[in-house]
């Protein structure tokens, strides 16, 4: 291989420069698409990773059958917070903050109210120590709110206005967070006892457990599971390992739909080389009477279609990179996450996929050319 | 060197079969041989089968002591580049590169390193008058120079044997005599160049000529006196 064959192939890819172009550009959007779907997946691993690292407490207490992230009416009973507050020094626990979470207005973030009730005289830092106060007092009163930066933005709520949580029970905001970056910007806190006022129960959602020093979250999570009945124990590590295997899932599906896109661009590759294949059928012909082997044609025309795949993946992987910016802009301004990431090894794996989409493409026209014969492509001289 | 021993050649067409070489045997001397003959008598097939373009129904071509047309595509690939040199009628050379990089092809599928094989192209060009043409692209050079070109390619490798078919059919009077002294000149030098034509006037230059009929070697003319006038022109 010699610098004749890279002239060969680029200077036959630019004398047909709209063709080529447009095959180009086929790649570019295919891959593009792929990476900007598939950064998704890469965004809320990032987002989870970083909302878990803001929590305080280490161990998290669930009724059985319910998982970290599915809100619902609240099941876990007082009288096992009761029993994880007893026996706290035997299993290792430092504190238990049993909480009760109350959504209203749905599942869209931008009109959302989530409540969440936190025990009489406690901060939210207790649950999310990375907060901090802008405005007001850290601990709701009896009757009061602190609520989180961005969503007292959002609806305006200034020290001293009133919140409704239910028509009998009103609220005043008496503190507002600094924005944090994460989830924890949409909540109001409140006292538990609202909560469960508004709710008609005395039961809690779920229970934040602390770990004294010199034990491991996964023992006490253990022997919280073997010691209480009808809950169960995660880990911050466990709820990632959740998070992860369903964010893998979606990954698959993202990659399903994007590999539609995937194929139309390889074919258009295909078509592409292959058509130029057919123009310069002579051309192989003569290079072959010269003394040019099989398998020269045969690199010669899958390198062409491998040149398109790459730098057509390295481009796609630029607009992705740039709608990801674009989305990640939007998103951040209308919820404050980050939705999309464009990691080392998605960036690695479009490229990846890049270059077996030119193989792919490539292979049938460069073995379509390199077993031409020889007389009848010279068009029998 | 070149050796063809009863070599044939059957085209199936659609009912019928064509005989497009008929038991033509014939060893190939240093110099120059002309093979004539009208339309159709089989002379760029018999040419396609001594090259190795294509392979006898029957018969087998020799090169050397190796049975050249029993061997595999790619190893008569690799024998044509190290043994053969060829001028067409025309579409010699490749579009997309340059006269020297058509010059300098071969060599790089020798594997002949860059530098070198762009000195040795230059200086092939020279040799064949193009010493000014190194950069142009095929298309703009006029049809005599598009040969030349394609002869200094022929020589890159230094060959043994250089095969013409037709070299002159397309040109003018003027440049198709520049370009049959070049081929001339490597005769003298001691090459087997085999030059199909239909111009009996330039067959007259060779130190024999094979008449073709129908497939047949129907008459071999050798003509050694005529090799002192070539050496004098
Ligand atoms: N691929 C082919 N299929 C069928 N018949 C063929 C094929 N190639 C050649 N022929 C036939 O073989 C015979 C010899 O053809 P060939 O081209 O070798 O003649 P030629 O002497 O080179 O003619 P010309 O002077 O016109 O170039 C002709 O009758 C031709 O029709
Ligand atoms: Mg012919």
């Amino acid at each position: 291989m010699g610098v004749e064959v890279l002239a060969l192939i680029y200077r036959n890819l630019r004398a047909r420069p709209v063709r080529s172009i447009l095959t180009l550009l086929g790649i570019v959007v295919s891959t593009a698409s792929m990476v900007l779907f598939l950064s998704f997946g890469e965004g809320l691993r990032k987002a989870l990773g970083a909302e878990l690292s803001t929590v305080g407490p280490a161990v998290l207490v669930l009724p059985e059958g319910v998982e970290a992230f599915s809100p619902g009416y609240p099941e876990l009973r007082p009288e096992t917070v009761e029993a994880l507050k007893e026996s706290a020094s035997e299993l290792g626990i430092s504190q238990v903050i049993p909480y009760v979470v109350l959504t209203r207005g749905g599942l869209d973030p931008q009109t959302a109210f989530v409540f969440q009730g936190i025990p009489e005289g406690l901060s939210p830092q207790a649950l999310y120590p990375n907060l901090t106060l802008a405005a007001g007092s850290l601990v709701p009163g009896p009757k009061g709110a602190v609520v989180g930066s961005r969503l007292a933005e959002r609806n305006q709520l200034g020290l001293g206005k009133v919140l409704r949580l239910s028509p009998s029970i009103s609220l005043r905001v008496e503190g507002i967070l600094k924005p944090n970056g994460g989830l924890s910007d949409n909540i109001i806190y409140v006292p538990s006892s609202v909560v469960q006022e508004a709710l008609g129960t005395r039961n809690y959602t779920a229970a934040a457990v602390g770990v004294r020093e010199g034990f491991k979250a996964d023992q006490v999570a253990g022997a919280i599971k073997a010691r209480i009945a009808g809950v169960n124990a995660q880990t911050t590590g466990d709820v990632l390992r959740f998070a992860e295997r369903a964010v893998r899932i979606s990954d698959l599906v993202r990659f399903g739909i994007s590999l539609v896109a995937l194929v139309v661009g390889g074919l258009l590759v295909a078509n592409t080389v292959m058509m130029s294949v057919y123009e310069r059928i002579r051309e192989f012909g003569l290079m072959r009477a010269l003394g040019a082997k099989q398998g020269f044609i045969f690199g010669l025309v899958l390198l062409e279609a491998l040149l398109l795949g790459v730098v057509g993946g390295l481009l796609g992987l630029l607009l992705g990179q740039a709608a990801s910016g674009l989305v990640n802009w939007f998103t951040g301004r209308e919820v404050g996450l980050a939705l999309s990431a464009i990691t080392f090894r998605l960036a690695f794996f479009a490229l990846l996929v890049a270059v077996v989409l030119g193989l792919l493409a490539g292979f049938l026209p460069a073995r379509t050319a390199s077993r031409l014969k020889v007389v009848e492509a010279l068009g029998r001289l | 060197m070149l050796e063809a021993i009863n070599l044939y050649k059957r085209y199936h067409q659609g009912e019928v079969d064509v005989v497009a070489v008929d038991r033509f045997s014939y060893r190939f001397p240093a110099g120059l041989t002309a093979i004539v003959g009208p339309s159709g008598s089989g002379k760029t097939t018999l040419l396609n089968l001594l090259a190795g373009f294509d392979v006898p129904s029957e018969g087998e071509v020799w090169l050397g002591n190796t049975p050249f047309s029993t061997l595999s595509e790619d190893a008569r690939s690799e024998l044509r580049l190290k043994h053969m040199g060829f001028v067409f009628q025309q579409w010699n050379l490749i579009p997309t590169l340059t006269a020297l990089e058509n010059v300098a092809f071969p060599m790089m599928l020798a594997g002949i390193g860059l530098k070198e094989r762009t000195a040795r192209a230059a200086a092939l060009l020279e040799a064949v008058g193009l010493g000014h043409r190194v950069k142009h692209w095929p298309h703009k050079l006029s049809g005599g120079e598009q040969q030349r070109v394609a002869i200094a390619r022929a020589l890159a490798l230094n060959p043994p044997i250089l095969f013409a078919d037709e070299p002159t059919g397309n040109l003018d009077s003027a440049s198709g005599a520049r370009v049959v002294e070049l081929l001339l000149h490597q005769a003298q030098e001691g090459r087997t160049v085999i030059l199909v034509t239909h111009d009996l006037e330039l067959a007259r230059q060779a130190e024999r000529v094979l008449r073709l009929r129908d497939g047949r070697l129907m008459e071999i003319e050798e003509a050694p006196a005529r090799r002192s006038a070539v050496s004098s022109c």
